[in-house]
């Protein structure tokens, strides 16, 4: 009997609600002696009916978002004055910041999408431009729902992502510890060197503007 | 596309031409085309005559590892080696197209010992001319 009840609830997997009225009609007749437990279980089976995308589905959809994003970020007059509001309009695109989507990620449902955007600049221009993007998330929510064809248009989070700046310093670092390592061929030096890093790291942050000369 | 370079039988030019190897150029420009599969890094200099390039795809990178921002800081490293040898020291960068290679292959010049003057936008951007193709159906 349970069965029944399965394959009607998966029949109609877009009308929860119908699904619901219907199938507690039928519950008396299709099971004269049941007991609570019987009631509840199928309660929470329907609760827990959600519309969810295939995966491959969802990740052709986040390439999708990805490609438009960026192409409004190239082409879109607003979104471009949010980011970088000094004048670059007027410049001839002289930059002093420059963003980037690195990653989009949409929830199986279709409904979030958090948007990871690396900022390259100075501190204060990473603040200003993520602000803007914050700012201006409702237009590019309308604006991605009139290009991309999807039934609801998602809810856009942006999120300042770090990794693209982290993934450059580990590079840099294991560059000078390889070049050092073909300069001096003590093991111990190299030893003490891997074991500075993690504190290079911190003092990196305030040298990055100054940091021109380290890696060759 | 290259833009006429004076063909007149003045021996510089040609000469100089032949001699590219041993050209010592202070400044250049860097080009970086950052698509969303490929990121390709070409240096010129001002005048825009093509010294050296280099591209994830040359760098040993295959498939779908080429739209990565590691193979395009690899392509950034690569291109730029061969030009710092030559002495060039400081650098304007155009960038051109969406794609993760443009903030990768920045942050890569920024490491190297390049000083970099200007960060420019250069991606074609028409007044409404040809047609884009038609919109992918996801």
């Amino acid at each position: 009997m349970p069965h029944v009840h399965l394959c009607l609830l998966l029949l109609r997997p877009h009308q929860p609600l119908l699904n619901s009225q219907r199938n507690i009609n039928l519950f008396p007749v299709w099971t004269p002696t049941s007991t609570a437990p019987v009631h509840l279980r199928p309660k929470l089976l329907i609760n827990s009916i959600t519309c969810m995308a295939k995966p491959r589905r969802v990740k052709m959809v986040a390439k999708q978002i990805q490609r438009e994003l960026s192409d409004m970020l190239l082409t879109d007059k607003m979104l471009q004055y949010a980011v970088l509001p000094v004048a670059a309009l007027g410049a001839d695109r002289y930059l002093s910041s420059l963003t980037t989507i690195s990653d989009v990620e949409v929830s199986a449902d279709l409904q979030v999408v958090k948007v990871y955007v690396s900022v390259f600049g100075d501190d204060r221009g990473k603040e200003v431009a993520i602000a803007g993007l914050k700012s201006k998330a409702k237009y590019v929510r309308s604006e991605l729902g009139r290009r991309m064809k999807l039934r609801l248009s998602p809810e856009i989070r942006f999120i300042e992502d770090e990794s693209l700046e982290r993934g450059s310093r580990v590079i840099a670092i294991l560059a000078r510890i390889k070049a050092s390592k073909d300069n001096v061929l003590d093991e111990d030096d190299e030893f003490s060197e891997s074991s500075d890093s993690p504190q290079d790291d911190r003092d990196w942050e305030g040298d990055d503007p100054d940091d021109i000369i380290y890696v060759k | 596309m290259a833009k006429p370079l004076p063909k007149i039988g003045s021996r510089r030019n040609g000469r100089i031409g032949s001699r590219k190897n041993s050209r010592k150029i202070p400044k250049g420009v860097i080009h970086v085309q950052a698509s969303f599969n490929n990121t390709i890094v070409t240096v010129t200099d001002v005048r825009g005559r093509v010294i050296s390039w280099s591209s994830a795809g040359t760098c040993g990178f295959r498939g779908t590892r080429r739209g990565t921002p590691f193979a395009a800081q690899t392509a950034a490293g690569n291109a730029i080696r061969t030009v710092v040898d030559q002495g060039m020291q400081r650098a304007e960068v155009m960038i051109k197209g969406p794609g993760l290679g443009r903030d990768a292959a920045l942050r890569a010049i920024r490491r190297s010992s390049i000083l970099l003057s200007f960060v420019r936008d250069v991606t074609p951007m028409p007044h409404n001319g040809c047609r884009p193709p038609k919109k992918r159906r996801v």
